[in-house]
């Protein structure tokens, strides 16, 4: 798989040899890339192999006298070095030109360590081998199980997307390979009450392949009862409650209200308020928190996209705040070591301080044991989006469902759709219970503010936790 | 590398195809407070291949397409192996049979403007100055910034004879505003412009440093309860975008969407404004090649067109329009400052503001609102508005001030009565 860039790897050695005869510093990250989405509904059957973000091409990064700058671009070839040389050149001169007496912002170069690695993920089922013709019917068939649940459901969405990638960083010191996939699906099952769509969704992920259609199958009967619970929901009067989250609304919270929060490319900007609160209390005793690569989920990954080897990063310990995520320049900037959190989109893109996998560690209690100790509260499920606000700590999340609880026990009574808010420090803190399982998801893309999408997982296990709702 | 595509298309067998030949280059400057963090610079150019794929299936006659990126690196072995590929797949994503959309000839549309001919580093370092022109106060200033020039061609090609090409440009960024004191907080602002305007942007700098001097003194203090919601610049564009989505042919094939034209879409007991919205064509040609015209959408409320890409539009027996990425809205009203006149809740920005076209619902949670009461303006902060469209839609009150932006030309202002709010302070 992949095997253009065996062809090509003496040549970008080559790019960074020339480049270092200019520059202090000079990388190079190759990303070859295959993308394949699945999809059937209403809407028909579409197979889509165009491409994910920017598909394959290079990102170089030098260090000149002003600081750093990148160049991305899709053809290359050893005979193009010269040019690209140029090419680089001239566009860094014209731009320091234009940019007149405006200030670099001091940025030591990184450090570029010797490191060699080579590295392919395991998987079970590659898609490729399943074939279009087999995955196409696996959907059908599980859209046509949904539909024939209730004969209110007026519509099932179901989708496959895997992307296989191999990337090559190359720098004076360090020659990494990996390659890599994952896969999702999805199944959404809609009703309709009037003009008004509700609908109930599940997704899956893995670091692997094929194998992680069953998922979705197992969980098509919660799905339906869910969608048409929703049939009879209304919206929930303002107010603060015991909740209990699932593993998924844990996930959220974990990632949008806190994990945003403590990307330390934020600490650079002053955007944090996560830096001040380093070794200090920020969530209850029960809370550890981690980010990264020693759980197989869709975001695990060997190294990142400067060139960084990925760990664990324990971000949270036992409630108090140990240290953030960090990419490349911003621990250079900042005097710390990167932690292999810095991603891009695509080659065409940005390196940001970025989550991958990002987890609560579980706890000893169970789901039925937190229901049963809230007089008057709320099951919540089906996180359905969230905006993270790391210089407040205010936290947005929505989620689809609020399942009444009563003296105890679930009433079957639904609120939809659901607003939560407040400061994630008053949250954390008020985690009085945890469970005794993590669940991670990688259904999705996390934005960095509204654009810059990167796969990543979140999760955790079920929680205990007072929050207001809205 | 248009001729060896063809050329690997005609190896392949494959009759029916579309090319969207893609170019763009960028310069992009990232800042931290007035200083330069990273340059970038980007050259790349894709060629989208669409292959369709005729099928008979238990009589009935389908049509299925697959795309797949070829890149100007790949051999002419690698492009008709991915075009095998993606043809092999067309067959098991068949659909119900339509036509391609009609062919198109033209020359070269070329924008003009400084955007589209000034070196882009030049054109950067003018933003840049823009950008930092109205940050002169120490109080409030911008934290951090980006900016993108980007120039892109396009062109497009198809098996049944369409070629035409445009140029086009585009500047896009955000900035964060930052005031420190007495609470240190910030703004998240974006902006997307189609030519050089500096204006513009200094506009946009100059009022959200002002919004977030506000949101630094705002209180928490908002109670939960029924609001009369004052909704501004991108939050009306996306309120509105619901009207879009819900009469897009991919919403009303599957049913998701029960319009058609001459519906009522706001019901028929409407004391407030009748929308009358417009899609605008913002490219000469779809990505289909698809000649885009402004179009008319509701007319005092009423329904005018369907629209959306080829297959959905022949689906439901319409002519195809393209797909659209403007709304103008031409209603007005009075000037915003009466519009807010009454006892209110202005909510200004949102952490992240949601209109949801499935179910009608819209909300965020509220970084910064003035609450009018009685002549007194206080600001605040969190809590969040949850509203439904379905509910309000027959009583919007609009302003006559206008709000423009990449993807919304209309009023400034809208005036929904009694929205959920859950408070802070209960």
């Amino acid at each position: 798989m992949f095997s253009n860039l065996d062809n090509i790897r003496p040549g970008l050695k080559a790019l960074v040899s020339a480049l270092r005869e200019d520059y202090p510093y000079a990388s190079v990250l190759a990303v070859e890339d295959s993308w394949r989405r699945w999809s059937v509904s209403r809407q028909g059957v579409n197979i889509d192999a165009s491409g994910f973000g920017g598909g394959s091409g290079y990102v170089v990064r030098v260090f000149d006298g002003v600081g750093c700058a990148e160049y991305s671009f899709n053809r290359f070839s050893k005979e193009s070095i010269p040019e690209i040389k140029a090419l680089i050149a001239g566009r860094l001169a014209a731009q320091n030109k234009a940019l007149g007496d405006i200030d670099p912002l001091p940025t030591p170069i990184p450090s570029d360590e010797p490191a060699v690695l080579s590295k392919q993920c395991a998987y079970k089922l590659d898609p490729r081998e399943l074939g279009d013709e087999a995955i196409i019917d696996r959907l059908s068939g599980i859209r046509t199980k949904a539909l024939g649940l209730d004969e209110r459901i007026m519509e099932a969405q179901v989708s496959m997307a895997h992307r296989a990638y191999r990337k090559v960083f190359i720098s004076e010191n360090r020659d990494l390979d990996q390659t890599y996939m994952w896969t999702t699906c999805s199944m959404a099952m809609m009703v309709s009450r009037g003009q008004e769509l509700k609908y109930a969704f599940k997704s899956s992920s893995n670091l692997g392949g094929a194998e992680v259609l069953e998922q979705v199958e197992d969980g098509l009967d919660s799905v339906a009862k869910s969608a048409i619970d929703l049939l009879d929901s209304e919206p929930i009067p303002p107010g603060e409650y015991d909740c209990v989250c699932d593993p998924d609304t844990t996930g959220m919270i974990v990632h949008e209200a806190f994990g945003h929060g403590v990307e330390m490319d934020m600490f650079v900007k002053d955007r944090a308020l996560g830096r001040e609160y380093i070794d200090k209390y920020v969530a209850s005793g029960l809370v550890t928190m981690h980010d990264g690569s020693t759980v197989l989920e869709a975001a695990t990954m060997a190294f990142d996209d400067e060139g960084t080897l990925t760990g664990d990063t324990v971000v949270i310990d036992r409630g108090i705040l140990k240290t953030g995520m960090c990419d490349a320049l911003s621990a250079a900037r900042l005097g710390v070591s990167p932690t292999g959190n810095g991603r891009r989109e695509s080659y065409e893109r940005k390196a940001y301080t970025r989550m991958t996998n990002t987890y609560f560690e579980a706890g000893s209690n169970t789901m039925e044991e937190m229901i049963s100790s809230i007089d008057y509260g709320f099951l919540l499920q089906q996180p359905s989006s969230g905006m993270e606000d790391p210089k407040n700590w205010g936290i947005q999340c929505m989620v689809t469902i609020a399942r009444e609880i009563k003296d105890g026990r679930l009433t079957g009574k639904i609120f939809s759709p659901i607003v939560l808010t407040g400061y994630v420090p008053d949250l954390l803190k008020s985690v009085s219970m945890m469970g005794g399982e993590v669940e991670l998801a990688g259904g999705g893309f996390c934005g960095k503010g509204y654009k810059e999408w990167v796969k990543v997982s979140d999760g955790g296990p079920c929680m205990k936790v007072r929050i207001r709702l809205g | 590398m248009i001729e060896r595509i063809k050329s690997a298309l005609k190896d392949c067998g494959i009759v029916l195809w579309r090319i969207n030949d893609n170019t763009e280059e960028s310069a992009e400057l990232f800042f931290v407070k007035k200083q330069l963090d990273t340059r970038r610079f980007k050259d790349v150019r894709k060629f989208q291949v669409t292959v369709f794929r005729d099928v008979d299936k238990d009589g009935a006659s389908l049509r299925g397409f697959t795309s797949v990126t070829l890149l100007e690196s790949m051999s002419d072995s690698q492009l008709r192996e991915e075009l095998k590929g993606a043809y092999y797949a067309a067959q098991f994503a068949a659909n119900p049979a339509y036509e391609l959309p009609d062919p198109v000839q033209a020359p070269i549309k070329e924008k003009s403007g400084e955007l589209c001919q000034a070196p882009l580093a030049e054109s950067a370092g003018k933003m840049a100055r823009a950008l930092f022109s109205a940050d002169s106060q120490s109080d409030a200033f911008i934290n951090s910034a980006e900016i993108f020039i980007i120039r892109s061609k396009r062109h497009i090609l198809s098996s049944e004879g369409t070629d035409v090409s445009y140029t086009d440009g585009k500047v896009t960024g955000e900035f964060v505003a930052q005031c420190r004191e007495p609470e240190d907080v910030e703004i998240h602002n974006m902006f997307s412009y189609d030519s050089l305007n500096t204006e513009a942007l200094g506009r946009k700098v100059k009022e959200s440093l002002s919004f977030v001097r506000d949101r630094a003194r705002a209180k928490r203090i908002l109670k939960s309860g029924k609001y009369d919601v004052v909704l501004s610049g991108d939050a009306v564009a996306s309120v509105l975008s619901y009207y879009d989505s819900r009469s897009s042919a991919h919403m009303i094939y599957p049913k998701y969407s029960t319009w058609q034209a001459g519906d009522s879409v706001q019901g028929e007991d409407v004391p407030g404004a009748r929308l009358n919205l417009d899609l605008c064509a913002t490219v000469p040609y779809s990505e289909e090649g698809i000649p885009m015209e402004d179009l008319p959408l509701l007319r005092e409320g009423k329904l005018q067109a369907i629209h959306g890409n080829n297959r959905f539009c022949r689906y439901l027996g319409i002519k195809p329009t393209g797909m659209y990425g403007k709304l103008r809205c031409t209603n007005t009203g009075a000037s915003f400052e009466e519009l807010k006149s009454g006892p209110c809740l202005w909510a200004v920005t949102f952490s992240g503001f949601e209109m949801n076209a499935m179910s009608g619902h819209f909300g965020g949670e509220i970084r910064l609102a003035y609450l009018i009461d009685g002549g007194t303006v206080t600001p605040v902060t969190g809590g969040s508005i949850n509203g439904s469209l379905l509910e309000a839609q027959g009583n919007l009150q609009f302003s006559s001030d206008r709000y423009e932006a990449a993807n919304y030309s209309g009023p400034y202002g809208l005036r929904i009565n009694g929205v959920s709010v859950a408070g802070t302070d209960d």
